[in-house]
């Protein structure tokens, strides 16, 4: 192993933005037939290190090494000439480009001057049936789910033939059988020696795949050595810089309670004639796999989206919500998935951000008190550990912290139901403990919590009860003594309906 | 704290706007004999103050996300409107202005109900109001040019209490209407929210529909004040008279630093900007070109300083 030269280093790396050190003498040697695992928290610099080693940006010291040889002037056409190749944790498909078009785009196969769409469907295909994408390529991507999305952006890493293979959380919006179909993939690359950086907050995706690790904490490496012999909670507190402890709150008992939400034969978008009562002082988990008509649950109860309903008790007022200003006066919240896109406001200052619910309820022409939503704004982020000044623009913020802004918005308004759409996703350890112990103080304090989830441990371990989606309908409702990872896996696919078959 | 609030006002757009007037102002008074007489820039803001009314509704509507195309078919609406209406009922002429204050309202709510409700691109609605507008403005008007004798029109467009163009006072009074609108209150903070982030502000609650409605309605209301005004200073209305208004008004909000992508913005800076395309204006006409390069040194000059007074940055 020591013989051959890493198919793609930094060495003693450094990059400051505006003054501010980002990344402190980082080295990182990635070797053909490994999969390399690059840990750290939101802000600790990997964003940064992988735009280092694909050329997007250049070190303020330190080298890029490419087959052992330092390359004085790294770029993006450099290094996809060089066979690096990253598949991005921000998606960077156009949604009215086809399947194949995505996939080739920058690199089409050309003839007699023209695009041959023959030799790009061809190869396309090729790519596709690596990931096991079986949808048509003619396909609009626009029109799929955001698991496939991830997986035509893979598809499009491996149409360039990589020998080096940069995946910046990849599994954050895959199902469990996506995830399968990658980790296969993943083990098959290795084999034909191709060298691969693996970026994910899923420790126990890391310890299975992975076989060596870089950890970066605050811009500095802390560790560079072989997964073997090394457990989860070590690679966490390298992380952390502490003992990591349980990262979910201690679960007990809710006093049994009333229905907070309350549905018959709901249908919306998805879902189709679906009953389901929420209980205050619970947290309920929905499960499934990605794009089974979920976010189409929430949206409907929450009066985003048109839905129907044979009967409907919400908070104790009948009948849905016909939109989401009344869905507010309810006292139901909703945290969207996609913070950046539906969540947020990036431009506008982190205050402004936290008092939109505020001014969408205040009467129109009520006077605005700086002071006061300086106030409230300082006393949330007091509350939720957000540092720094928030007159900054939102998109200043860590994911992390982004996520917490989403979520305090609603704080001052005494929601009595949260609706959570994935909100750990991409998020960091820290975070998360902290999101988890929120919601279930605020479970404990007799609200409602609709937990949507693709991360299955959260669902085991945090939820009082869970829901299982498939197709629209629910599946299975599972109580705590009966939740595990292995039982929420199978109903999402449906294995239980098969044993009854046999 | 008040050095840096300071510095924070020296470096902002509205400020940026204002120095490149007064610059404009003092290079052309050393060049042109009478520029800078007091008589001369009162006139240059009396006429800036018609395209600061247009513009202030053409800025909650840029604010908020949308863009407003129809202002000018607005404006010669209430021109060639006003005259027709009978006032000798009401002796002051008030009751016929706000007859057209509340057509040119109503016109800027229909405007609103297509963007908001049949989610027509703002760009398709308002043009095609525009193009509805022109025709019933032919049919009705015909080509002749109708003379204003609402004394209310007259006093707006000729008085000067305490030697201040009554234009201008009025053009005031909305200024500061529209500022504390626009930043003061709950529904200024809902515009910038559903410009910056339709989707999120809806999730956050926000009354997207009807504070749409809202916006056009209030750019017709003020395009319809312009056009009382334009008809005041100018004695009569005609079809067309309300042309110049559209490139100006989008332009005046675009030099005054709020962003065409809607979300970040100010009628702060739209204020400056009205008078720099006056002041624009009235140095072409003293470089004595023909019409042809009139129109010509006009459009390069606004593309000009829009590329030097910064252009925005990418978005994300």
């Amino acid at each position: 192993m020591l013989a051959t030269a890493p198919l793609l280093a930094a060495r003693g790396v450094s990059k400051s933005f505006f003054g501010n050190p980002v990344l402190r003498d980082v080295s990182i040697a990635l070797q053909p037939g490994r999969v390399h695992a690059l840990l750290g928290e939101n802000g600790a610099g990997k964003s940064t290190l992988i735009n280092l080693l694909s050329g997007a940006l250049r070190p303020d010291g330190g080298a890029i090494e490419v087959d052992g040889r330092p390359v004085s002037r790294m770029t993006p056409a450099y290094a996809q000439q060089a066979g690096i190749a990253v598949v991005q944790q921000e998606l960077s498909l156009t949604a009215s480009l086809s399947i194949a078009e995505n996939i080739g785009l920058g690199a089409y196969p050309r003839r007699f001057g023209l695009l041959d769409y023959p030799e790009l469907a061809v190869r396309a295909r090729a790519a596709c049936d690596l990931v096991g994408l079986d949808e048509p390529l003619s396909m609009p991507v626009g029109h799929l789910s955001l698991g496939r999305r991830q997986m035509v952006e893979i598809a499009k890493a491996l149409y360039r033939r990589p020998r080096v293979l940069i995946l910046d959380e990849p599994t954050s919006s895959l199902s469990a059988t996506e995830t399968k179909v990658l980790t296969n993939l993943l083990e098959r690359l290795r084999g034909e020696r191709i060298a691969i950086l693996y970026i994910s907050h899923r420790l126990n995706e890391v310890m299975a795949l992975c076989q060596h690790v870089t950890v970066l904490k605050d811009g500095t490496c802390t560790a560079d050595r072989s997964l073997e012999g090394t457990d989860a909670n070590e690679l966490v507190r390298l992380m952390v810089g502490r003992d990591p402890g349980d990262l979910f709150p201690r679960w007990q008992a809710s006093a049994l309670a009333a229905n907070a939400i309350s549905v018959r034969n709901f249908s919306a978008g998805l879902m189709r004639d679906v009953d389901l009562d929420v209980r205050t002082g619970e947290v309920l988990g929905i499960g499934g796999l990605v794009g089974q008509g979920q976010e189409d649950l929430l949206l409907g109860l929450y009066g985003a989206i048109p839905a129907r309903t044979a009967s409907a008790t919400v908070n104790g007022a009948l009948g849905l919500p016909g939109g989401v200003p009344k869905a507010n006066a309810l006292g139901l919240a909703y945290v969207p998935a996609d913070r950046k896109r539906e969540g947020l406001h990036l431009i506008h200052s982190i205050i402004t951000n936290m008092m939109l619910p505020a001014f969408a309820r205040l009467p129109a022409l009520k006077l605005r008190s700086r002071r006061a939503e300086r106030e409230t704004a300082r006393g949330l982020a007091a509350q939720l550990g957000i540092k720094g000044d928030l007159g900054r623009p939102a998109q200043a913020l860590s994911g992390g912290n982004q996520q917490k802004v989403a979520l305090a918005k609603w704080m001052p308004h005494h929601p009595l139901a949260l609706l959570l759409n994935d909100p750990t996703r991409g998020v960091d350890v820290e975070t998360k403990r902290e999101i988890y112990m929120m919601l279930r103080n605020f479970a404990a304090a007799g609200k409602a919590v609709v937990l949507l989830s693709s991360d299955t441990p959260e669902l085991v371990h945090l939820c009082d009860r869970v829901a299982v989606v498939r197709e629209g309908q629910i599946v299975a409702m599972l109580e705590r003594g009966a939740l595990s990872e292995e039982a929420i896996v199978s109903a999402a696919m449906g294995a239980e309906h098969q044993k009854v078959a046999a | 704290m008040g050095g840096r609030r300071t510095l924070t006002i020296l470096r902002s757009r509205p400020f940026l706007t204002l120095a490149i007037v007064a610059a404009v102002w003092i290079a052309a008074s050393f060049v042109s004999r009478g520029f800078g007489a007091y008589g001369h820039l009162r006139y240059l803001v009396e006429l800036a103050a018609v395209i600061g009314l247009v513009a202030a509704g053409q800025t909650f509507v840029v604010i908020a996300g949308g863009i407003d195309l129809s202002v000018a078919a607005i404006v010669t609406v209430s021109a060639v409107s006003l005259p027709l209406l009978s006032w000798q009922a009401d002796p002051t002429g008030l009751t016929a202005v706000l007859a057209v204050l509340a057509l040119t309202t109503t016109i800027g709510l229909v405007n609103g109900l297509g963007v908001a409700l049949l989610r027509v691109h703002p760009m398709i609605m308002t043009l095609a109001m525009a193009t509805f507008l022109q025709g019933l403005l032919i049919i009705i008007a015909g080509g002749s040019a109708v003379t204003a004798e609402n004394p209310l029109v007259r006093w707006l467009g000729n008085a000067r209490p305490a030697g201040i163009p009554a234009g201008v006072l009025l053009w005031v009074a909305v200024s500061v209407i529209v500022l504390a609108a626009m930043h003061a209150t709950s529904f200024g903070a809902r515009l910038f929210a559903i410009g910056a982030n339709p989707l999120a502000a809806t999730l956050s609650g926000v009354p997207v529909a009807s504070t749409t409605l809202a916006v056009y309605a209030i750019s017709g209301f003020t395009s319809g004040l312009a056009g009382v005004l334009v008809l005041g200073m100018n004695g009569q209305g005609y079809v067309g008279i309300g042309d110049p208004y559209l490139l100006a008004s989008i332009a005046a909000v675009v030099l005054g630093g709020t962003s065409i992508l809607g979300g970040l913005g100010t009628y702060a800076g739209t204020i400056p900007g009205a008078i720099l395309l006056v002041t624009i204006t009235a140095l072409i006409t003293v470089v004595n070109a023909s019409p042809g390069w009139r129109s010509i040194l006009f459009g390069s000059l606004i593309l000009g300083l829009l590329l030097l007074s910064g252009r925005e940055q990418a978005r994300r």
